[in-house]
């Protein structure tokens, strides 16, 4: 019980101790920024939390974010409205993570393999397509995506808590969610119950790369560029806040409070290390680290059980 | 006196997996170590062989107390263990896995791969073995992977061999030839320790018998002074009828029809038909193409002609989602790996195969399945603390009632059971044959699979025997094994094995 509860004291201690160590961090300018930061990956994560249940990996992501963002931001710089530019970067991700599913369950190929292939060609396409530039011709009013507020919290904050909402209800309360669980914790039994595996993993990579192009969409809007390079070693985070959280890389376990938390858990090391002065080196290094120790404690606690 | 054990303890976390472990091995003698799941017995031998270290008790090797705490110093003093589950190296070849971390060495370093060949070659030959050395284990059979484990086991010269049930994943002929074996390795002199829990093979094989119950050794003894019902209440703690003998209802209409079904090589021209009510039992060595028809009746292979017809209606099987949604239901023979999905609760593992009727809208009721649950889990008997519960920490016999469950709740009618009793404890086989007979009492019809002929003459109204993929003869539930084994058994006489194609899977 105490290592199920393990990631949510880790982020009180974190919290408290970020209070005390500096003046800085209990300001509503920097928790909002807090917020701000964590939103993009914290919504990656959200889709990697049911590509990871249903046992796969997308190691891609941070090439979607990035063709989503600059496809996105191209039609915007095309003259085609705002809320159309959105959809553009939502659909770009959409369509990235559906190739991925079809390349998995087509081809019966390793998501490992796949992602780690389409990570490249993805990046090597955003780059083509722009030249290698960034978009800066983008209407002002797109930056309310990223850094707007309503009612007075980060507009972010609220797109982020419906799409926790949403993937809670997919995963505990439809079946497609239901059918994520058993294909990640036993594929073969999935498809003895007579299931069918291969849409349903289409599916769950399709709406990880959904959810990323809205990622990708936020982040532009927060640089107001839409970048070709942007989102290189996102990939990490994500895997790392589902993996905190209690998601198992063998498939069949994870949730959305625990990657909630995990990603929560990234953003005040993050930001705990720029208010004390940490390098942005160190970070690198202590984000692994914590992915280390994550699993390493939920391995012991597996152990533990038998 | 070869070895002998006292008041072994041994404790996993806060669990105790022996609590007094005795047993005492002379050379030349073949000891049987009976007892239930989790009574112990693999515990015991594991701590014998080295994989795990006791927490109290004694150990004598020989006159001398040891205390061993890995297996190389179990293997280092003559102790080599054949496993159950199979520890050899998938993609490396028979020779390499033999000779696997005792490679005869041209220099240090080098493996003198000819020598190695050579050894392994004439090792096999010598026990007769239709095993070639360049094989890759990948490509045996349970069987045949089992054979390359008492060969590495024998060739170490050890002085004590310890068999963790050999021949579960064994068909009759083959374990025949187990046994063999195992009296040839008595006559030269060496100890050997037998853990089963099967009854009927005992007699022909083992000397003396000691029975494990809850981690503490109750019985010890000479076997020609046991009873087989002794023996089972010995292992069991408590009376238990042996002999079930099923009360044969009358068959409906015909639920399942098998016409021509062929897929070659494994499966020509197989037909028969099942009705409702009835339990129709299937025999046939390992490789004889059981597992195949399960698998191609189910649609997980593809049947390259024949018809098969559900309720007098043709259906295309495509894939399990056709077989599925035409009321077959396959439960396979291992449960843990095809049937159940260990993470998911009991509940979820129970509606899976038919959410639609746990769902309003397309959202999930968990009042609905809550419901599904107690009513099948009371239904079943199935022994869980709630739904919630994890499936994977349900024992054997109730994960098995948890996938028929999920058949039942899908409203499955067929039902293949793919040896329906491997690895189940005594005491819990009745149950399972109980389960079977209730299905077919409410009008589903059942093919079961299995390799223990007595468990099909008990069950089974009629029983079908293949061989080398073909229906060689329909039997009725009154025969005899050895009408059976005539069926079931190659023409050409003296070949205990099925050969090559019996051991390649």
């Amino acid at each position: 019980m105490i290592q199920r509860l393990l990631p949510f004291l880790t982020l009180a201690a974190l919290f408290v101790g970020l209070c005390i160590a500096s003046p800085h961090f209990l300001t509503s300018t920097n928790l909002s920024s807090v917020v701000r930061q964590t939103a993009v990956i914290n919504i990656m994560a959200l889709g990697m939390t049911i590509i990871i249940i249903a046992g796969g990996i997308d190691l891609s992501v941070g090439s979607i974010l990035a063709m989503g963002g600059l496809l996105g931001t191209m039609a915007m710089e095309k003259g085609m409205p705002i809320p159309v530019g959105v959809a553009v970067g939502i659909f770009t991700g959409m369509f990235c993570g559906l190739t991925n599913g079809l390349l998995t369950t087509k081809l019966r190929i390793n998501p490992f393999i796949v992602t780690l292939g389409t990570l490249g060609i993805v990046r090597g396409l955003a780059l083509i397509i722009s030249n290698g530039l960034p978009v800066h011709q983008i209407p002002a009013g797109f930056s309310f995506l990223g850094e707007g507020n309503l009612l007075q919290v980060p507009f972010v904050l609220w797109i982020l808590l419906v799409c926790a909402v949403a993937m809670h209800v997919i995963l505990e309360h439809t079946s497609l969610g239901r059918y994520a669980f058993a294909i990640g914790s036993n594929p073969e039994a999935a498809l003895y119950a007579g299931i069918n595996v291969g849409f349903y993993t289409t599916a769950v990579y399709t709406i990880g790369g959904m959810l990323t192009g809205l990622s990708g969409m936020i982040e532009a809007s927060r640089l107001m560029t839409g970048q070709p390079t942007a989102g290189q070693g996102y990939e990490l985070q994500a895997i790392a806040a589902v993996v905190i959280g209690g998601g198992s890389l063998r498939g069949g376990e994870g949730s959305v409070m625990g990657t909630l938390v995990g990603a929560f858990i990234m953003g005040l090391l993050a930001n705990g290390s720029d208010l004390l002065g940490i390098s942005p080196y160190l970070q690198q290094a202590i984000i692994g680290a914590v992915i280390i120790l994550a699993v390493a404690f939920d391995e012991l606690r597996k152990r533990r059980m038998i | 006196m070869l070895m002998e054990l006292r008041g072994i303890e041994k404790r996993f976390g806060g669990i105790t997996a022996l609590r007094d472990g005795n047993l005492q091995v002379d050379a030349g003698q073949v000891h049987l170590l009976m007892g239930e799941n989790g009574a112990g017995k693999s515990t015991l031998m594991k701590i014998v062989a080295g994989l795990y270290e006791r927490d109290g008790g004694e150990m004598v090797w020989k006159g001398q107390p040891v205390h061993l705490r890995r297996p190389a110093e179990a293997s280092a003093i003559g102790i080599a263990m054949v496993h159950q589950e199979s520890l050899l190296a998938p993609h490396l070849s028979v020779a390499e896995n033999i000779f696997l971390g005792r490679e005869p060495r041209v220099a240090p370093g080098f493996v003198d791969r000819r020598k190695m060949a050579a050894q392994a070659a004439r090792l096999i030959e010598e026990h007769h073995f239709p095993l070639q050395s360049d094989w890759r284990v990948e490509k045996l059979s349970p069987a045949g992977k089992q054979l390359v484990e008492i060969c590495r086991a024998i060739q170490n010269g050890s002085s004590l061999l310890i068999f963790d049930e050999p021949t579960s994943s064994l068909s009759e002929g083959e374990s025949q030839e187990v046994f063999r074996i195992v009296r040839t390795l008595r006559d030269r002199q060496m100890g050997v320790i037998y853990i089963t829990h099967r009854l009927d093979e005992l007699r022909s094989v083992g000397d003396v018998v000691t029975v494990l119950r809850d981690g503490q050794t109750v019985h010890s003894g000479a076997m020609a002074e046991l009873s087989r019902e002794q023996l089972i209440q010995h292992m069991v703690g408590r009376e238990v009828s042996s002999i079930y003998r099923r009360e044969p209802v009358e068959a409906g209409e015909e639920l399942l029809g098998v016409k021509h079904v062929s897929r070659s090589p494994l499966l020509q021209d197989i037909s028969f038909q099942l009705r409702a009510g009835e339990i129709v039992g299937m025999a046939g060595l390992v490789g004889a193409g059981r597992t195949e028809l399960c698998r191609t009746l189910f649609g997980l292979d593809a049947m390259d002609n024949g018809q098969v017809m559900v309720a007098g209606k043709a259906v295309r099987l495509r894939s399990p989602r056709d077989a599925v949604a035409a009321g077959i239901a396959l439960i396979p023979e291992d449960r843990q790996q095809a049937g159940l999905a260990r993470q998911l609760s009991v509940m979820h593992n129970m509606t899976i195969a038919n959410l639609a009727a746990v769902s309003r809208f397309g959202f999930l009721r968990s009042a609905a399945e809550g419901r599904v649950a107690a009513e099948y889990m009371h239904r079943l008997r199935i022994k869980a603390e709630s739904g919630r519960q994890l499936a994977g920490r349900l024992s054997g016999g109730n994960q098995q009632k948890v996938v028929i469950a999920k058949w039942l709740v899908r409203g499955a009618r067929v039902f293949l059971f793919d040896e329906p009793t491997r690895g189940i404890d005594v005491g819990a086989k009745v149950e399972v044959f109980e389960t079977m007979d209730r299905l077919a009492r409410a009008g589903a019809a059942i093919l079961m699979v299995s390799s223990e002929l007595a468990e099909l003459l008990q069950v089974a109204d009629r029983i079908l025997v293949m061989r080398q993929g073909r229906l060689t003869g329909e039997l009725s539930g009154a025969a005899t094994q050895e009408q059976i084994m005539q069926l079931a058994a190659h023409e050409s006489p003296g070949r205990p094995f099925a050969g090559a194609e019996g051991i390649l899977s």
